[in-house]
C-alpha cells in the first residue's frame, strides 16, 4: 500500500442519474442519498441536488446512519427523471497506517464489541466511542438483508484471522485476499463479501458508498471505481475508530476518496430510488465525474452552488 | 350453585374462573347460573343458537379467502369483579406507559441499548425496528393503542403472554361480542352492573383528535375545524376485515386503502370522487412494511401496491400522525419480555405490576443453551411477526433437533417460554358446560393523564384444547364482564352503545322483513351505530370528525353492488316466470312457451340447469354467484351500510344454501324452487328498501343507483331480444308476452291500461316508452341522466353522450314498424335497435368504471428494490377483480 503525499485536495463531484420511463408518468416520489457528509477528513464546501422536472416538494434530513437523505416529489407528467448532485469537497484524509493502529487482536476486539454497554464490562468511553456509537457498532455485527453469514464465508475469512492476529493486520490481509479473488465482481459485491467475512468473525463492519477520483498515486497506479458510484467497507477497531478499507483497490482510503454515506449494506445507502405509477420501467443511466480542482476554483464553485450542508434542493434545468 | 352445576368440573390443576370466584364475582356467577340456565342443557343450546343466529345476521366473520368463516362466540361471558379489575387496570396502564417510554427511547437516543438494559441485537436485529422512523417519534404518548394478551395462571395471578403494538386487533370484535351477549343474556345484563365498553371508544376518538398535527400542518375540515382521521385497512380480503370495518363505523372514520391516500407537499390527502381532502390522522391497521414502498422496505414477497409512497416522510415532517406509529411493531418482539422487569426498573424505578410469561431470549448465550436443553418442555416461537408457537413436547426427537439447529443459526430471532396453565372458564360445548382455558386481550389507549384501559376485553377459549398458548383454529370468543360497584352514570357518554337490545333501529320497514320471517328473533339488530353524521354530541364534540367523502375504491363497490343486486333480482324473476310453465305438456301452447322462455333463460343468463342457474355459485350466470358478489361488495363498504344489511345478506345466503339441493341434480322440486326464489325476492326487495330509505345520498349512493339502472336497462333489452325478435304462433306469443310483463313487474300496469289481449306493439310501448313505469327503458334512461348528474367527476361529457345516444336510438324506434315481423318472421328493426342500445350501455359502464374508479398502482424502482434494480413486475395489478 502506498501513501499519498499530497495532503489536501479539492474535488468536484458530479453524480447524474436518470430514469427513462417507456411512457410519461404522472408523478414520482424519490429518495436520494447522493450528497457527501462531513467528517472523517473531508469537508463539504458546497453541494446541490437538482431534480428535473423540478420537484414540487423536497426535504433533506439525516437518516438513521447520519447520511444526508433527500426526499423529493415530482408532480408534473414526465418521461425522464433526472437527478443531478454536485458537490465541492475538501479532502485532507491521510491514509491510515495499519502498523500504527491499536494492536488489539481480532478475538479481543470481538469480545469488546459484544460486551459494549453491558454493565461491568467497561463503559463505551473506555473503548473510545460515544454512547450513540454503541448501536452503530452493534448493528454492524449483525446479518442484514444483503449480507448473509455462512460457513463458507467464515471459511474464506479464517486464514486472515490467525490466533492473536491484530485486527488491523487482519483487515489489510483480508482486503488483499478479497481483491485477489475479485474477478469480474463489482465494487459493491466485493464490499458485501468483505463485510460478510468480517461480521462472520465477530467484527463490526459497515458498507460505505462514495467516489474516487482518477488521480494516480505516487507509484502511478490509478484507482478502480471511477466513473461510477464506488463502494467499500469500514471496520471498527476498538480504540481506533472506523477504518475504511477498499477491497476493490486493496487499500485503506486516502484523500482521493469522497465518502457519501454508510449503512448496514447497499439497501441503506441506495443513491436513488423512487416510486412511480407505470406498467413498465425502462432504462436507468448513471454518470459520475470526479475532478480535482485548484483551491480558487473550488471556492468559486462553492460560491456558485451556495452553502454546503445542509443543502436544500434547488430545481435547475439540466 | 354447586348443585345446579354438579357436572361442571375444572379440567386441570389451574384456576377456574367460576369455581374459584369469590365475593362479587361469585355472586355474579351464581346469578348467571340461575338466569342463563347454566345447568339446563336446553337453555344452554338455546342461548348458543341465539348467539349463532345473531352473529350470522350481523355478518360477523373472521379469516379471509378459503379460510373465511363465521366468528364464533360463547354465550357465557368471563366475569371479573371490580377489585380484581382495578389491579389489572393499574398493571396494564403501567405496562402501556412503560412500552411507550421504550418506544420513544429506541427511536430516539437509544440509551436502553447503549447502556445494555436491552441487548442491542434484540432490537437492531429485529425486522420490526424501522430505521426510517429514527428521530421521528419524539412526542410523548407515541404508543397510541396497546393490546395485551393475558392469562391467569394456576395460583390465580395474571400474567401477560404478549404485547400488541403494531396492530392491536380486536376492539371491534370486543364491542360486537358485547352487543350480542347483552342481547342473548338481556335479563341478566340489565340486572348486573357491568362496566360499559362504549366510553372507551369515546376516549379513542378523543385521543385521535389530540394526536393530530398542530398548527399550520393541521387540516381543517369544512365548518368545524376538527381534525380528520381515516382508518387504513389492507382491504376487505384481510383476515380481520370485520374488525377494521366495525371499528371504523364505531369511530366514524372512513375506511380507506393505501391507494385512496396520496402524499403531497408533506401532507396526506384522501382521494375522493370530489377531489382531494386533507387527512390529519391515519389509524393504521396495515403492517408497517406495507405502508410506504419508498421508505419502509417491504417484507420479502410482500406486494407494494398497498402502500402510500411518502407516508413516512409526511410523518417525519409532522404533516400527519400515524397511529400506532410506523415502527411500533418493534414492541411485539417476545424477546423484550425477558428484559421488561429490568427496563421497568431503569425507566420507571418500579417493578412490573403484572409479570410476563417467563421468556428466555435465545440471543443471550446462556438462555439459548437453556432453551435448547429444555426444548421438550418449552413453548418456542420466532420473534418475527405472525409466527406460530411450537410446543416442544409435541415434537419428535428429529423435529427437536431441526428446531435447535434453526434456533442456533439465528438465535436472536427466537425465544423459549414456560408453558402457561391458564385459568378455565365455563364454556358451552355440545350442549354441556365444559371448562376451557381462557386468554384475554385487553386494550389501552393513550390519554392526557396516562393510559386508559378498556373495562372489558376480548377473551378467547380453545374448544379442542385446554392449552391457552395453542394456536387455536377452533378458538371461540367470549365477552368479558367487569362488575361495577356503581352503575355507569346514565349520562356517561356513549355508555348506551353497548346494548339496548330491544331498540328498534330500522327506518325502513322492509329491511326487517327477512328476519321476521326467519322466526329466530334476529331481527332485533343492535342499535344503529353512531357513524360520521350521527356522531355523539356534547361532551364528545371536541372529538367530532367531519363526515367523509367517498374514496374511489369504495365508490366502485357501490356501483357493482347496485349492478349485482339488479342482476340477482332480474334473474330470480326470469327463473320464476319460466318455471311456471315447466309442467305444461310438450306441444301445448304453454309447452311451446316454456321452450321459448327456457331458451331465453339460456340466452340472457347463460348455460346451466334451472337449479344451477339459481343456486350454483360456481356458475357465474347464476343468482348464487350474483349474491356472493353482492355480499363481497357490501362487506367491502361495511362501514357505510346500515346494520340491517347484514341480516338481509345472511337471509339471501341462506336461501341460496337451501336452493343448493336443486343444483345438485336429481329431480327438480318445484316447491323448493318456489320457496327459495320467494325468499330471494324478499331479501332483494329488502336490500332495495335499505338502499332507498337508509342510505345517505352521497356519491356512493348515486353510483349504486347508476349500477342498478344500467343493469336493469340492459337486462330489459336482452329479454326483448331473446323473446320478441322472432315471430311466434299467436297463442304462444300471448303467453310469452305475459311472461315478459311478469318478469318486468309490469303485468298489472299493462292490465290496467289495456283491456284487450296483449300485443307486441302495446307491450313494447309499456316497456320501452312509458315514463311512468319504473321498469321501462325510458324510466331507466331518465333516471341515469339524473343520477350521473349527481356523481362528481371531471369528464362527464362522454357518459352523457352515451346515455344521450341510447335516448336518441330509442327515439328512432317506431313501434308499429318494430312490432311488425318481416317475411322471414323476424322483427329485424327491433333487433337492431336493441343491440345498438345495449352496446352503448356496455360502453357507458366501461366509461363510468374508467373515469371514476381508475386506480393508481405504485411501482418502486431503484437499487433499493429487493430482487432487482429496475423492474415493473408488479405492474398494473389490481386488488382483485372488483366486479
Amino acid at each position: 500500500m502506498n501513501r499519498n503525499e499530497e495532503v489536501q485536495r479539492y474535488l468536484r463531484v458530479r453524480h447524474r442519474a436518470s430514469y427513462t420511463y417507456s411512457a410519461p408518468v404522472p408523478r414520482t416520489y424519490g429518495r436520494a442519498i447522493m450528497l457527501p457528509r462531513d467528517g472523517g477528513g473531508q469537508r463539504v464546501l458546497a453541494s446541490r441536488l437538482a431534480v428535473e422536472p423540478a420537484a414540487a416538494y423536497s426535504n433533506e434530513h439525516r437518516d438513521f446512519h447520519g447520511n444526508r437523505s433527500t426526499f423529493f416529489q415530482v408532480d408534473v407528467p414526465h418521461a425522464v427523471l433526472g437527478v443531478d448532485a454536485t458537490s465541492v469537497v475538501s479532502v485532507t484524509r491521510r491514509q491510515a497506517r495499519p502498523e500504527r493502529a491499536p494492536s488489539i487482536s481480532w478475538s479481543r476486539a470481538a469480545e469488546v464489541i459484544h460486551t459494549l454497554g453491558v454493565p461491568g464490562r467497561g463503559t463505551p468511553e473506555e473503548h473510545g466511542v460515544g454512547e450513540g456509537a454503541v448501536t452503530a457498532i452493534a448493528e454492524s455485527t449483525l446479518a442484514s438483508p444483503l449480507v448473509e453469514m455462512s460457513e463458507s464465508v467464515r471459511g474464506f475469512a479464517a486464514p486472515s484471522f490467525g490466533p492473536g492476529t491484530p485486527l488491523a493486520r487482519a483487515i489489510v490481509d483480508l482486503a488483499a485476499r478479497v481483491s485477489a479473488h475479485s474477478g469480474e465482481a463489482t465494487a459493491s459485491e466485493l464490499a458485501h463479501g468483505y463485510i460478510a467475512c468480517m461480521r462472520s468473525m465477530g467484527q463490526a463492519a459497515r458498507y460505505v458508498t462514495g467516489y474516487v477520483c482518477s488521480a494516480v498515486d505516487a507509484t502511478g497506479v490509478a484507482l478502480r471505481g471511477t466513473g461510477a458510484l464506488h463502494a467499500w467497507a469500514s471496520v471498527w477497531v476498538p480504540g481506533g475508530g472506523w477504518l475504511h478499507v477498499d477491497p476493490s483497490n486493496d487499500q485503506l482510503i486516502d484523500n482521493r476518496y469522497v465518502v457519501v454515506g454508510w449503512g448496514r449494506d447497499r439497501l441503506d445507502v441506495t443513491p436513488l430510488r423512487g416510486v412511480t405509477y407505470t406498467e413498465d420501467l425502462a432504462a436507468a443511466s448513471v454518470d459520475v465525474e470526479v475532478v480535482e480542482v485548484e483551491e480558487a476554483e473550488a471556492r468559486a464553485l462553492a460560491e456558485e452552488l451556495g452553502p454546503g450542508a445542509p443543502a436544500g434542493v434547488t430545481a435547475v434545468r439540466l | 350453585m354447586t348443585d345446579l352445576l354438579a357436572g361442571y368440573r375444572a379440567a386441570g390443576p389451574g384456576h377456574d374462573e367460576m369455581l374459584q370466584a369469590t365475593g362479587a364475582a361469585r355472586e355474579a356467577w351464581g346469578r348467571l347460573a340461575d338466569l342463563a340456565g347454566l345447568a339446563d342443557a336446553r337453555q344452554l343450546e338455546w342461548r348458543a343458537d341465539a348467539v349463532e343466529n345473531l352473529l350470522r345476521s350481523h355478518g360477523v366473520r373472521q379469516g379471509s379467502g378459503p379460510d373465511e368463516r363465521p366468528w364464533r362466540l360463547d354465550p357465557i361471558p368471563m366475569i371479573i369483579d371490580e377489585v380484581e379489575w382495578r389491579r389489572l387496570d393499574r398493571g396494564l396502564a403501567q405496562r402501556a406507559g412503560l412500552l411507550d417510554l421504550v418506544l420513544a427511547d429506541l427511536y430516539g437516543d437509544a440509551t436502553l441499548l447503549s447502556t445494555g438494559v436491552l441487548p442491542p441485537e434484540l432490537v437492531l436485529g429485529h425486522p420490526g425496528f424501522q430505521r426510517a422512523m429514527h428521530g421521528v417519534l419524539r412526542r410523548p404518548r407515541q404508543l397510541f393503542l396497546h393490546g395485551a394478551d393475558l392469562a391467569r395462571n394456576a395460583d390465580g395471578a395474571w400474567q401477560v403472554l404478549g404485547d400488541h403494538a403494531e396492530i392491536p386487533l380486536g376492539m371491534g370484535y370486543a364491542m360486537q361480542n358485547r352487543r350480542i351477549v347483552a342481547e342473548v343474556l338481556a335479563d341478566l345484563y340489565r340486572h348486573a352492573r357491568i362496566h360499559r365498553l362504549g366510553p372507551f371508544f369515546q376516549k379513542v376518538r378523543h385521543a385521535v383528535a389530540q394526536a393530530a398535527p398542530r398548527g399550520a400542518n393541521r387540516a381543517t375540515a369544512p365548518g368545524d375545524g376538527a381534525p380528520r382521521a381515516v382508518l387504513l385497512t389492507p382491504g376487505s380480503d384481510s383476515p380481520a376485515a370485520f374488525d377494521h370495518a366495525y371499528l371504523a363505523t364505531m369511530l366514524g372514520y372512513p375506511l380507506v386503502h393505501g391507494g385512496d391516500l396520496e402524499v403531497r407537499d408533506g401532507r396526506v390527502w384522501m382521494r375522493t370522487l370530489e377531489g382531494h381532502e386533507p387527512v390529519d390522522v391515519v389509524l393504521r391497521h396495515v403492517p408497517a412494511v406495507e405502508c410506504d414502498p419508498l421508505d419502509i422496505p417491504p417484507a420479502p414477497g410482500a406486494s407494494h401496491h398497498r402502500g402510500v409512497p411518502g407516508l413516512a416522510e409526511a410523518v417525519r415532517v409532522g404533516g400527519v400522525t400515524v397511529l400506532n406509529p410506523l415502527g411500533a411493531g418493534v414492541l411485539d418482539n417476545h424477546g423484550i419480555l425477558t428484559y421488561l422487569p429490568r427496563v421497568a426498573r431503569a425507566l420507571l424505578g418500579e417493578e412490573l405490576l403484572i409479570a410476563s410469561t417467563v421468556t428466555y431470549w435465545c440471543g443471550e448465550r446462556a438462555m439459548c443453551s437453556h432453551v435448547i436443553a429444555h426444548l421438550d418442555r418449552l413453548v418456542v416461537r420466532s420473534t418475527l411477526a405472525r409466527s406460530r408457537a411450537v410446543h416442544g413436547w409435541e415434537l419428535s426427537i428429529a423435529e427437536r433437533a431441526d428446531l435447535a439447529a434453526r434456533i442456533a443459526s439465528q438465535p436472536h430471532l427466537w425465544v423459549g417460554q414456560e408453558p402457561v396453565e391458564a385459568s378455565t372458564t365455563p364454556t358451552v360445548h355440545d350442549g354441556a358446560l365444559v371448562a376451557r382455558s381462557t386468554r384475554m386481550r385487553t386494550f389501552a389507549v393513550a390519554g392526557a393523564e396516562g393510559y386508559e384501559v378498556m373495562v372489558g376485553g376480548l377473551a378467547r377459549v380453545t374448544l379442542d384444547s385446554t392449552d391457552v398458548m395453542a394456536p387455536g383454529t377452533r378458538a371461540v370468543a367470549k365477552d368479558v364482564w367487569v362488575l361495577a360497584s356503581q352503575p355507569d352514570a346514565p349520562a356517561a357518554p356513549w355508555a348506551g352503545w353497548d346494548a339496548e337490545p330491544r331498540v328498534a333501529d330500522s327506518p325502513a320497514g322492509l329491511d326487517r322483513h327477512p328476519s321476521v320471517l326467519d322466526g329466530v328473533g334476529s331481527g332485533r339488530s343492535a342499535r344503529a351505530l353512531p357513524g360520521g353524521a350521527g356522531a355523539p354530541t356534547g361532551a364528545t364534540a371536541t372529538a367530532a370528525i367531519a363526515p367523509a367523502a367517498i374514496a374511489p375504491a369504495a365508490a366502485e363497490r357501490f356501483f357493482h353492488l347496485g349492478r349485482q343486486a339488479e342482476r340477482a333480482e332480474s334473474a330470480v324473476r326470469l327463473l320464476r316466470t319460466t318455471v311456471v310453465h315447466l309442467a305444461e305438456p310438450t306441444g301445448s301452447v304453454g309447452g311451446e312457451a316454456y321452450v321459448v322462455l327456457r331458451r331465453a333463460v339460456e340466452q340472457v343468463l347463460g348455460p346451466g340447469s334451472l337449479g344451477e342457474l339459481l343456486a350454483d355459485a360456481s356458475n357465474d350466470a347464476s343468482v348464487g354467484h350474483a349474491v356472493v358478489r353482492l355480499a363481497r361488495h357490501a362487506r367491502a363498504v361495511r362501514d357505510q351500510l346500515p346494520p340491517q344489511t347484514w341480516a338481509t345478506l345472511s337471509w339471501l345466503e341462506r336461501a341460496i344454501d337451501d336452493g343448493r339441493v336443486l343444483a345438485a341434480g336429481g329431480d327438480f322440486d318445484e316447491a323448493v324452487f318456489s320457496g327459495v326464489t320467494a325468499r330471494l325476492l324478499e331479501g332483494l326487495l329488502a336490500l332495495a328498501g335499505i338502499a332507498a330509505e337508509s342510505l345517505v345520498r352521497d356519491a356512493g349512493w348515486w353510483l349504486l343507483e347508476a349500477g342498478r339502472r344500467i343493469e336493469r336497462a340492459r337486462r330489459l333489452l336482452e329479454l326483448l331480444e331473446a323473446l320478441l325478435v322472432r315471430r311466434l304462433a299467436p297463442g304462444v306469443q300471448s303467453v310469452v308476452l305475459e311472461a315478459l310483463l311478469q318478469v318486468n313487474v309490469s303485468f298489472i300496469a299493462y292490465s290496467r291500461q289495456h283491456q284487450a289481449w296483449a300485443s307486441v306493439e302495446s307491450v313494447l310501448g309499456l316497456l320501452l316508452f312509458d315514463e311512468c313505469n319504473p321498469r321501462s327503458l325510458t324510466f331507466q334512461l331518465r333516471r341515469l341522466q339524473d343520477v350521473l348528474d349527481h356523481v362528481p367527476g371531471s369528464s362527464a361529457r362522454a357518459r352523457e353522450d352515451l346515455v344521450g345516444g341510447v335516448v336518441a336510438l330509442l327515439g328512432e324506434v317506431d313501434l308499429r314498424v318494430a312490432a311488425e315481423p318481416d317475411a322471414e318472421g323476424r322483427r329485424r328493426e327491433l333487433g337492431e335497435a336493441v343491440r345498438a342500445m345495449r352496446w352503448r350501455l356496455d360502453e357507458l359502464e366501461t366509461e363510468v368504471v374508467r373515469v371514476h374508479f381508475a386506480r393508481v398502482v405504485s411501482v418502486p424502482w431503484g437499487d433499493g428494490v429487493p430482487g432487482g434494480a429496475v423492474g415493473g413486475a408488479v405492474g398494473a395489478e389490481r386488488q382483485g377483480d372488483p366486479r
